[in-house]
């Protein structure tokens, strides 16, 4: 053997040892993101705003000493692709938490996760998943979900009480008429019963739902149908995709027609695509503040947002702040899980019960305070309801627009629901 | 086309029993035996990755190996295969979570089932033929996926389906390890199975059909049974393909089976080679392996210079569908006759080392 070979085999063994000690102090976190599929306009900001907060925590220390191993993969938010990736994290190499997506994969898991112990930090909010016991009957026991924000079903209440309100300061006569807009899918479905219960408590006539895919495309028809229905309120159950599909062709069709969005239903971007049609468009809002908004908080925001973007320059959509908020409280859980046993999955479900109204460090102002339980994983039960505003056309730079003030997103109201037990899981 | 019909010159047969022969030589029986007892180490040697890999490609292998009776041996089309394999898969799902009636059981009959609707589907389909056949198909594709989407009773709706784990007299299995030789069992049994039709009557009849339908009908053929019967059978190794898939992933979803599930399984066949039963499962573990590959390569860009230069970021997975695409299309130009015709190419050179001519 040469001195050369000698040297490179030594090296290459110290490279490889060396590579075994990093992977050992690592703590493997999943991460499923849809920058692919029917949902990646959503998709791609809340997956961004994960990757950025976990790369961010690792650069200021990672957590308990140890750097947080992410495997963040685009699943083209397809369920078998979720449950194969599922299968590598719950494997050998088993992750102490996992950061979902979509309401069928997260529905899906839902049984695994709670046998193989791994919290699933979904970005469905799916009332279904909030049950830890399945004490209410109406869902089944899902110990290992968590979500940051209102329900499906909690924010389509709030928004209910809303336009129940709206109709009576409008002072308009007769029965307010409410239609459920959406794919026939988990997601848009998922708050769709427990909408129109309550809707008819409100004294609402409850319209036959109407429904439009995933993904952008012509709903002409669909908006003809909502004219000669003759709806007051209409509520979009899909993410702002298709939803601004919807729109354009409800506004060019001359619907008068009051639309409630779902908290994935509009954000800065789509009120820039959809320009004048998403105006008026009303929808919860999952943090305190957007981007750029005077919060203590925004300030560690902004940093984690360089990590993508050193420049600074570009304009982070609500669901990238909600997706901060959501990988630091997963953060804090690990912390917790860290200095009591280590961080494995049953420890970090522990975490998540150790603090009431609860704002991670560093976020004042941004995140809304949360609490789970062991009883209870609805974390919030308050929904800020904005209005989107759009004074003038769309073209230009996002920074500029949300700065002049062509894009607007305003405060209408906050509903605090009570936290009834009987809303529970549904 | 990779059919044998063109016997070089010096290969002759003397007898039947030598023209039906699935083995020509006795060390290729005993190297397809060896194989197999030697894949059955895969789950203590490989890792549950590739583990995963290694069931899937079985999966989709059985299903493919129908699809190839239907396309490479009967000369019809479907466009609506992969319907059918989601049939299998809720239907065994409903049929062990409903009945007393065991996974064990529950998978062969959702082949059975899936046979009866692909029998129904074929019967008008054996009357068509060419581009009219192609939509009757994909009306089967639309047909049972609203079918899916809207009878909750049977598939859930939109929420995903649950299956149950796969067991047999009480004895569970549980995990990828495991599992891996349920998957194997069946790919092994219906792979002889198919090879044995092929050298029937039956078989031969299909072929006919395929290769001239008149002077098949003129032989004496009954046409519109051997089609439906293609159908059927197609349906059948769907069915069959899509249970193993449903109690492998435990949860049954709607999604992902649409017109383009069904495209990869014609993928499959036609880059393995129509016709070809070998060529079916290098076919399919090629069409599984490629966007794994793709993967490989986009997880390697990431961050890097071509990364940064174009500025990718979270559309790299883009990149991974545009090579799929682009292989693909390759693969049609430039060896149209599917791998398992560059795998004898490969044989017959090794054959003549160093004398070929």
């Amino acid at each position: 053997m040469t001195m050369k070979s000698l040297l490179s085999t030594v090296s290459l063994a110290l490279l490889l040892g060396g590579a075994a000690t990093a992977a050992q102090a690592q703590i493997p976190i999943g991460h499923l993101a849809d920058y692919s599929g029917g949902t990646s306009e959503v998709g791609t900001p809340y997956g961004q705003g994960i990757a950025d907060t976990f790369a961010w925590v690792n650069k200021s220390g990672g957590v308990g000493g140890k750097q947080l191993a992410v495997d963040t993969n685009d699943y083209g938010y397809q369920v078998p692709r979720a449950i194969a990736l599922y299968k590598k994290w719950s494997g050998a190499d088993k992750v102490a938490a996992i950061m979902g997506w979509g309401t069928a994969d997260t529905e899906a898991l839902t049984g695994f996760v709670a046998q193989d112990k791994i919290p699933y930090f979904s970005a469905s909010y799916a009332a279904a998943l909030t049950d830890p016991e399945g004490a209410s009957g109406k869902a089944k026991p899902a110990p290992y979900n968590f979500f940051y924000g209102p329900s499906y079903s909690d924010a389509m209440r709030a928004l209910l009480i809303w336009a129940a309100e709206d109709w009576k300061a409008k002072g308009k006569p007769g029965k307010p008429k409410f239609v459920h807009m959406g794919a026939n899918h988990p997601y848009p479905n998922a708050p769709k019963a427990a909408g129109e219960a309550l809707a008819t408590e409100l004294g609402f006539e409850v319209l036959p739902p109407l429904v439009f895919a995933l993904a952008p495309g012509d709903y002409s028809a669909q908006c003809l149908s909502l004219k000669s229905s003759g709806a007051n309120y209409a509520y979009l159950g899909n993410t702002s995709g298709s939803n601004i599909s919807v729109l354009k062709a409800c506004k060019t069709a001359g619907v008068d027609v009051q639309f409630l969005g779902n908290v994935w239903g509009m954000d800065e971007n789509a009120a820039k695509t959809a320009g004048d049609a998403a105006d008026g468009v009303i929808f919860p809002l999952r943090t305190a503040v957007i981007w750029g908004g005077n919060a203590p908080g925004m300030k560690t925001v902004m940093e984690i947002s360089k990590i993508s973007d050193p420049s600074g320059k570009v304009y982070r959509p609500v669901h990238y702040i909600a997706a901060v908020c959501s990988a630091l409280y997963v953060k804090e859980a690990l912390d917790w899980a860290a200095k009591n046993g280590g961080a494995t999955g049953e420890n970090v479900a522990k975490g998540f019960y150790q603090k009431k109204d609860w704002v991670p460090a560093g976020m004042e102002g941004v995140c809304n305070p949360s609490t789970w339980t062991e009883k209870d994983h609805r974390g919030t039960l308050k929904v800020d309801i904005y209005r989107s505003k759009i004074s003038g056309p769309t073209d230009g730079d996002l920074n500029d627009l949300m700065a002049k003030g062509t894009i607007k997103l305003e405060k209408v109201k906050t509903v605090d629901l009570p936290r009834k037990p009987e809303w529970l899981g549904w | 086309m990779a059919s044998p019909s063109l016997i070089p010159a010096g290969d002759f047969r003397t007898s039947y029993a030598a023209d039906t022969t699935i083995f020509p030589t006795t060390t290729s029986r005993n190297a397809a035996i060896v194989g197999i007892i030697l894949i059955g180490f895969a789950p203590q040697l490989f890792t549950e990755y590739w583990l995963s890999i290694l069931i899937q490609i079985g999966i989709f292998a059985i299903a493919a190996l129908g699809l190839n009776i239907l396309v490479g041996f009967t000369g019809q089309i479907s466009i609506g295969h992969a319907a059918f394999f989601l049939f299998g898969a809720f239907t065994s799902a409903y049929i062990s979570n409903n009945s007393p009636i065991p996974v064990f059981f529950a998978i062969p009959l959702a082949g059975v089932v899936t046979a009866m609707v692909g029998l129904i589907f074929g019967v008008p389909a054996a009357r068509l033929k060419g581009l009219y056949l192609v939509i009757a198909t994909l009306a089967a594709q639309y047909i049972l996926l609203d079918f899916f989407s809207r009878a909750d009773w049977f598939s859930g709706g939109s929420v995903p389906a649950s299956a149950n784990p796969f067991s047999i007299f009480g004895y569970t299995f549980r995990g990828d390890r495991q599992y891996f030789y349920v998957v194997l069992a069946y790919l092994v049994v219906s792979f002889l199975l198919v090879t044995n039709l092929m050298r029937t009557r039956d078989g031969r009849a299909l072929v006919a059909i395929r290769d001239h339908y008149l002077s098949a009908e003129i032989m004496g053929i009954n046409l519109t049974k051997y089609r439906t019967l293609s159908f059927g059978l197609a349906a059948f190794f769907a069915g069959i393909a899509g249970a193993l898939y449903a109690h492998y992933q435990l949860v049954v979803s709607n999604e992902g089976f649409g017109i383009e599930r069904s495209i990869i399984f014609l993928a499959m066949i036609i880059i393995g080679g129509t016709g070809s039963i070998m060529g079916t499962l290098m076919g399919t573990a090629f069409v599984v392996l490629l966007p794994e590959s793709m993967e490989w390569i986009s997880a390697s860009l990431k961050g890097g210079a071509i990364d940064k230069a174009l500025s990718l970021n979270t559309n790299i997975s883009f990149l991974r569908e545009i090579a799929i695409g682009l292989i693909i299309i390759a693969f049609l130009m430039f060896e149209p006759d599917g791998l398992a015709h560059r795998w004898r190419q490969i044989k017959t050179y090794w054959k003549l080392y160093p004398f070929s001519h």
